[in-house]
């Protein structure tokens, strides 16, 4: 029975092109979006690296103080926050922080290695108040304000990007202007300081409680802090701490988010494109629904003589519906056949940078959904051919 | 209105009727009314009939008359509104769709007036095709049998055409030999030769007589020629509202 669907479909080659075709790009874009979804899908349930609950950022203005007198200011300014009840923790950073959309990076190099990573320059506390876990080593402390070389704590990639399998510790890399730093820690997972939807890039950590570098005049950044503040807090102490602010540093101006808040921003801008896609394919795939339904309705109608003639010759109804459901079947197999033949095309010339497992997941799923698709548009039509009443199909002609 | 029609015994050629067998179709007292919303059409009005095995029946009658209605109950195709049909000594009034196509598919082979070849298969497919529906039936036993169908009916040759590439009465041809791939008990035709002219006719005619005499197969046949149906060796008649003997 198979073997004669298969010879049905071929010998109607030319009326069943327009179905395959129909099917073929319907799986291209449910592929194409499927592979993002699914590769969106991976990242989002990737660990992000650190928590947000609890934590505020401050985005900080001087206002016109020299750039001379604002590390001492700053330096103030996070002594006396640290003091502030409801306040757990508080480090400095640079603008890269949390769902920001800001980010920098820069080469590093180990030996005949060398990887660009995101870099995140942040004060001592940051591993608290972003509850940072460390696979290996230790995080930055005061007595790293001596060291020889500047410590740095890498991220799983960076160190996977660096040293492979190979000890990390103690490591010597090269930065910045040719500086060397040395590797103090190893953090347990990735972090992913642009969110969810980041890649798992590596990352790597500067000490630097500073506001500028010393010579670094021409840093356009703006002083920001990172607080970790009691569960309890409310808006109350939001308040409180802009007040302080502009008190201990001579009129510095204050803005406080909270990470969840500044996250869902960032979601909102991640997720808008998706949402907007999968409406756009999901009004697409809609029309091909409704093209197949129309045109498989059409069929029956137009071969209601032949049902007739196979019920005469032995056929019951629910044989002449799985004829039919079959032969959908048979023609979604031949518009999947071409369209995983460009999709294989994907991962093969590296049209997306996703990599080959999620390419290969997407596929199936789009396979199954499109067989599902189309046996949903033919579970009517073929009941409804399984109806028709031989002995009147067959006076017709 | 209502359509009448009466069986009338005749007897072509012979005047001894030739060995009919055991009674391999009997319909008892079949009446058929199609129900529209507006009118009720009587198609068939008492018909008791018995086709006994190795006949050649043929059935005449004016259009409308429900000739093809009463090939339809015949073949199991569809059901009369009341009354009794009995295929083979047994009735089948109780049997479920399932089983009523698997006696179409092992007992009855059918032939239309205008073929109903499908035009996307081989010859050799559409003669094929009962045999597909039939369990236990392998692929090659299905190709041997097939080629021996057409064969019978002198198309060997044109087993790999397409139905568009033949003439009426090759087609007419190939639909006979679906019938016969099946090997069915009863031939079912309704005017096989309605779309031919008189000479693929008598072609028609002269393979469905050479059926009966040399392999003993059971065919009705509806027809409106009347040079044909004496060739057989009973004709039925009905008419329009009447009954004539
Ligand atoms: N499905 C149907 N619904 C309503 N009436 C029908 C239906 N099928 C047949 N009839 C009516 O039943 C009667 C018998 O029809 P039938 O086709 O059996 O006649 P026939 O003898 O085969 O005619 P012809 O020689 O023209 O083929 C006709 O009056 C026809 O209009
Ligand atoms: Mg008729």
């Amino acid at each position: 029975m198979i073997r004669h669907l298969f010879t049905l479909i071929w010998n109607r080659k030319r009326a069943n092109f327009l179905l395959v075709t129909e099917i073929f790009f319907a799986f291209v874009v449910l592929f194409v979006l499927g592979s993002l979804l699914v590769d969106n899908y991976r990242k989002y349930t990737a660990p992000l690296g650190y928590t947000y609950e609890h934590v505020w950022q401050i985005d900080l203005d001087p206002n016109g103080q020299p750039i001379s007198r604002q590390d001492a200011t700053f330096e103030r300014l996070i002594q006396l926050l640290k003091a502030v009840s409801g306040v757990r923790s508080v480090a400095a950073t640079r603008s890269n922080t949390p769902f920001s959309f800001s980010d920098s990076s820069t080469d590093f190099k180990a030996g005949s290695k060398s990887t660009n990573s995101d870099i995140y320059i942040v004060g001592d506390d940051m591993q608290d108040v972003l509850s940072l876990q460390l696979a290996e080593g230790r995080w930055f402390n005061r007595h790293d304000e001596v060291a020889a070389h500047p410590p740095l704590v890498i991220s799983q990639e960076a160190r996977q990007a660096l040293f492979a399998k190979g000890p990390a510790l103690g490591k010597t890399v090269r930065g910045l202007d040719n500086q060397d730093f040395q590797v103090v820690g190893v953090l347990a997972t990735s972090y992913r300081g642009r969110g969810e939807f980041q890649e798992l890039e590596p990352a790597i950590f500067l000490r630097s409680a500073k506001l500028v570098g010393s010579a670094d005049t021409t840093s356009f950044d703006q002083p920001r802090l990172l607080i970790r503040v009691q569960p309890t807090a409310t808006a109350e102490l939001e308040q409180r701490l802009t007040k302080e602010i502009a008190a201990v540093t001579g009129g510095w101006k204050s803005t406080v988010i909270t990470l969840p808040e500044q996250r869902t921003i960032r979601m909102k801008f991640a997720l808008a494109p998706m949402g907007g896609m999968v409406l756009v394919c999901g009004f697409l795939i809609f029309n091909v629904a409704l093209g197949l339904f129309g045109v498989l309705w059409y069929n029956i109608s137009q071969r209601r003589a032949e049902i007739g003639l196979r019920r005469a010759i032995g056929a019951t109804g629910s044989r002449i519906s799985g004829q039919f459901l079959g032969e959908i079947l048979v023609v979604t197999t031949f518009g999947l056949a071409f369209g995983l033949l460009v999709a294989a095309q994907f991962p093969l010339l590296g049209v997306m940078n996703i990599r080959l497992p999620v390419y290969l997941a997407s596929m199936a799923l789009a396979t199954a959904l499109v067989y599902v698709l189309t046996a949903i548009c033919a579970l009517y039509p073929s009941l409804l051919a399984a109806r028709i009443r031989p002995a009147v199909a067959l006076r017709e002609e | 209105m209502e359509n009448m029609l009466a069986p009338a015994a005749h007897r072509a050629g012979d005047t001894v009727r030739p060995q009919a067998g055991p009674p391999v179709l009997q319909l008892r007292n079949i009446e058929k009314v199609y129900q529209t919303k507006t009118i009720e059409t009587v198609a068939l009005h008492q018909v008791n009939l018995t086709i006994g095995k190795g006949e050649f029946v043929s059935i005449m009658g004016p259009s409308g008359c429900g000739k093809s209605t009463l090939l339809s109950i015949m073949g199991l195709l569809d059901e009369p509104t009341s009354g009794e049909i009995e295929l083979d000594g047994r009735p089948v009034q109780s049997y479920s769709d399932r089983e009523l196509a698997a006696l179409r598919n092992h007992k009855i082979g059918f032939v239309f007036q205008s073929y109903h070849l499908i035009n996307d298969l081989s010859v050799l497919d559409n003669v094929e095709l009962p045999l597909l529906y039939r369990p236990g039936v392998s692929g090659r036993e299905r190709r041997e049998r097939a080629y021996a169908a057409l064969e019978k009916v002198g198309l060997g040759a044109r087993t790999n055409h397409f139905p568009g590439q033949l003439s009426g009465g090759q087609r007419q041809r190939v639909a006979i030999a679906r019938a016969l791939a099946g090997r069915p008990e009863l031939i079912l035709a309704d005017e096989p030769t309605g779309n031919l002219d008189s000479v693929m006719g008598e072609e028609i005619m002269d393979l469905l007589l050479h059926l009966n005499r040399q392999e003993g197969t059971t065919i009705v046949m509806v027809t409106h020629d009347e040079q044909q149906a004496l060739k057989t060796q009973r004709l039925i008649r009905f008419f329009d509202g009447s009954q004539v003997s």
